[in-house]
């Protein structure tokens, strides 16, 4: 019993911390292909605003989302810090994502890591799967299939 | 033998003569005298006979082997071609699609032994089929002798290899009546009859010679009663890489089997004792046919006429493969030879001395450009496939279909040679066959509704296939009723798809897009035909899949038209690279008709829409700028661009802003995330890395 416990408590993940305006979110390393540096993103017309364009990730054509926009953050503003993470998603193939900064890995066991009680009453907890709290601070754990849901 | 290197020839032959089966069929089901299509029949049956046996699937075997006897029967004038025949001989060729689609899946033929239909094709060779057509499909008891009646036997090797695979061809010698009665005499005198087969080096070129030696060697010690296949086949050098024979002989097996191997270039003769036990064998309807009864002992294994053996089970499923006409690879050949002179040219272009350098490697770009043009043609003509394939089997579906609703209803095809990519052709049977059905089962009147109408009382139902610029078009079309437009509103309203307010304000056209939205069916009663609502849903995402496009044209009383359109090729396309504002767009080449600058007074107004008027015709300008939410860079005084583009009879200006120039560019996918763009067809990588999207032209008209 004992045993069984500790073994789900032990159970840690390595997360990718970003910044998107002031705050900071983690996201699960496995869901992460690449970090490129911003590029050339080209348009894509008739798609949700969210939904920035294409970019050319050595010959493959990626879309490229903004998070800030689809959580309802101010438009992107595109600094030196600025990087574009691909996530590999079985549910919706490869897609990038816009962040203001890639700070550091940091890895969370479960216990570092609360889930978040759904009020209802806030729209962009409904992207959070849970938050993490480590030395620098607390982490939301973003959902992505909440944040890629159409 | 281990066949299993064969299998996909074996796979591929096997599908190409039952598709000729049921081609050559269904001629003869419209010309029952037609000596050329039963010869042609015939060959098709021994065939797929003799390739059944060398692959070692009994039960295949045995069925094509009634087939075979059917058609001798037919050929030699002792048979008259019946409906009851053709109808038998459909239900054997769909009995062997099944065992071809078992060992397709897992190298096994399945255990489904077919009994019934054997039982029918025998009663047909027989002459009974009329009494049999008149009582109940049951089976009857067999009273008459069969031609082969084999108990149990003992069979020895004479080999090393114990590899399982054939095992002794010479059990399905077939043997006639006089065969057997000679044998049996030949038995009683005490002489040995043996069963032989002869396997030839597939290295050997004269198998013929080969073979004529094998039979000089034998008959110098016994006498050659039969062999498979007949010696005139193998004369002819018909066969295979093995024959067989029954032979009458007082020496032992082994001698026969020396005099045999003395012969060069033999693989291996296999034998045993043929023995024949009693002429009147009974048949239950559990018995396999003759040849499967017999018990093979090989080595240590013993295999009896069930299952192949457990190893083959698990067999991964072949690749697909295309046949290449062996043409189409020498140009590629040639072509890689010409790529690589371009390429060595380059390198001593850009290592020679300064001076002419620049122009020197400027030729040899020009030299690479049109040798991978070249390349890519070739390679691309290499993926293509008639969809003669595809579309060979239809004639069938639709007869069959006709028997079933009992509407009288005839299948007319052109352009079966058209060619596609063999990716395309796969996956366009289905829903070419999802049309075909609706248009038999939805399109076509009752016939007694097409008498009342003063229409002929068959119906037509038409399959065209041709190439239309970079496009490959295949038409589906009807005589029959066309579309009932308010009766698809009506039920689109009933099944919630529309509410009635919309229901009002759509025109035909939409109505029309309205059968292909997924669970919707008009039939007002399901039938197993068509009318499961799966249909037409499907056929559209699966052409559109295939980045093709799904139109229908209809006419009341007159009948519709399904025009499938699909692209030649999926990878690469020549493109026109245009610029809206301060965009790169590529349009495909094939789509476009003209470029025309057009003055801005010239554009004119057609109800509250932008016409031009070029040479006579009124064409709708559609401005990209509006389309793809961006602004012009051109002022509105300045001299338009317009690319005319054309979508089947349709035609449509797009207006651009600046032309960039031709440009050859491989497609790529915006992946999964962004589909609702209809327009946009896919997007392609620049010289400089840089994304353009492609703009799909048809959608846009």
């Amino acid at each position: 019993m004992d045993l069984m416990e500790l073994n789900a408590v032990v159970e840690t993940n390595q997360f990718i911390v970003i910044r998107l305006g002031e705050e900071q979110y983690g996201i699960d390393i496995k869901y992460i292909d690449n970090i490129v540096r911003i590029q050339h993103i080209t348009r894509v017309p008739q798609v949700p605003m969210y939904l920035k364009g294409v970019i050319n990730l050595r010959g493959e054509v990626i879309p490229v989302m903004s998070v800030r926009l689809k959580m309802g953050l101010p438009v992107d503003e595109i600094e030196k810090d600025s990087r574009i993470i691909i996530l590999k998603l079985d549910s919706h193939g490869n897609i990038g994502i816009i962040v203001d900064q890639v700070k550091e890995v940091v890895t969370l066991d479960s216990n570092h890591i609360e889930k978040v009680s759904y009020d209802g009453k806030e729209d962009r907890v409904n992207y959070i799967s849970g938050i993490g709290k480590y030395e620098g601070g607390l982490i939301s754990l973003l959902d992505f299939s909440a944040v890629l849901a159409e | 033998m281990d066949v299993s290197q064969y299998l996909e020839i074996f796979l591929d032959e096997t599908k190409e003569h039952l598709q000729s089966l049921n081609t050559q069929i269904l001629n003869l089901e419209h010309s029952p005298e037609d000596t050329e299509t039963i010869n042609e029949i015939f060959r098709a049956a021994h065939s797929l006979k003799g390739m059944a046996g060398t692959m070692g699937y009994k039960r295949m075997q045995a069925l094509t082997h009634e087939m075979e006897s059917a058609f001798d029967g037919v050929r030699t004038g002792v048979l008259k071609v019946r409906s009851s025949m053709i109808d038998a001989i459909f239900q054997a060729i769909d009995a062997l699609e099944e065992y071809v689609g078992n060992i397709q899946e897992s190298a096994d033929e399945g255990t489904n032994e077919n009994i019934h239909i054997i039982k029918s094709l025998q009663d047909i060779i027989a002459g009974r089929d009329v009494e049999v057509a008149a009582a109940a499909p049951e089976v009857k008891v067999e009273t008459e002798p069969e031609p082969v009646a084999a108990g149990e036997t003992e069979v020895i090797e004479v080999t090393e290899t114990g590899s399982a695979g054939s095992k002794g061809a010479w059990q399905n010698v077939p043997l006639g009546e006089s065969e057997t009665a000679v044998l049996t005499i030949a038995k009683q005198q005490g002489k040995n009859v043996f069963g032989i087969t002869v396997e030839i080096q597939s290295s050997c070129l004269l198998k013929a010679a080969r073979a004529f030696l094998v039979f000089k060697a034998i008959e110098d010690i016994g006498e050659i009663i039969v062999s498979e296949p007949p010696t005139q086949d193998i004369e002819d050098e018909r066969f295979e890489q093995s024959f067989s024979m029954v032979v009458i002989t007082e020496y032992p097996l082994y001698r026969v089997i020396e005099a045999a191997e003395s012969v060069s270039e033999i693989e291996r003769v296999t034998g045993g004792d043929l023995v024949l036990e009693g002429m009147a064998a009974e048949e239950d309807s559990s018995e396999t046919p003759a040849a499967e009864s017999l018990m093979v002992i090989e080595d240590s294994q013993e295999t009896q006429g069930g299952p192949q053996p457990e190893k083959k089970s698990g067999r991964p499923v072949i690749n697909r493969t295309v046949r290449v006409d062996i043409e189409k690879l020498d140009v590629l050949m040639n072509l890689v030879s010409e790529l690589i002179i371009a390429k060595n040219s380059l390198v001593s272009a850009t290592s020679s001395e300064e001076s002419t350098t620049r122009s020197g490697v400027n030729e040899q770009i020009e030299y690479l450009e049109s040798v991978t043009t070249n390349l890519h043609e070739s390679v691309m003509k290499v993926r293509m496939v008639p969809i003669e394939s595809v579309v060979n089997k239809f004639p069938r579906m639709i007869r069959d279909l006709s028997k079933k609703m009992n509407k009288k209803m005839e299948l007319y095809m052109s352009g079966e040679e058209t060619e596609l990519d063999r990716t395309v052709v796969d996956e366009i049977g289905d829903p070419l066959m999802h049309l075909l059905r609706n248009a038999a089962d939805h399109g076509l009147e009752d016939t007694s509704e097409r008498i009342r109408q003063g229409k002929p009382e068959s119906g037509s139902i038409f399959l065209d296939a041709y190439q239309e610029g970079n496009n490959v078009v295949i038409e589906v079309r009807d005589d029959g009723a066309g579309i009932n437009v308010d009766m698809v509103k009506k039920q689109a309203i009933k099944k919630g798809i529309i509410t009635f307010e919309q229901g009002e304000n759509m025109t035909d056209n939409d109505v029309i897009d309205l059968l292909f939205h997924a669970g919707f069916s008009t039939a007002a009663v399901v039938s197993d035909v068509s009318g499961r609502g799966v249909g037409l849903d499907v056929v559209r995402s699966k052409i559109e899949a295939l980045s093709g496009e799904v139109e229908v044209r209809t006419t009341k009383g007159e009948g519709s038209t399904w025009i499938v359109r699909l692209p030649l090729t999926l990878a690469i396309i020549q493109a026109l690279m245009v610029t809206v504002g301060g965009e790169k767009y590529a349009l495909s080449l094939g789509s476009i008709q003209t470029i025309e600058d057009i003055k801005p007074e010239n554009i004119k107004y057609v109800q509250a829409k932008e016409v031009i008027n070029l040479r006579g015709t009124v064409i709708p300008i559609i401005r990209m700028n509006e389309i793809l939410d961006i602004e012009s860079m051109k002022e509105p005084n300045d001299d338009m661009i317009v690319v005319i583009v054309k979508k089947a009879e349709k035609l449509a200006g797009l207006v651009v802003d600046e032309l960039m120039g031709q440009q050859e560019i491989v497609i790529k996918s915006l992946g999964k995330y962004i589909s609702k763009c209809r327009f946009i067809s896919g997007a392609t990588i620049l010289g400089d890395g840089e994304v353009a999207l492609i703009l799909d032209a048809n959608v846009l008209i």
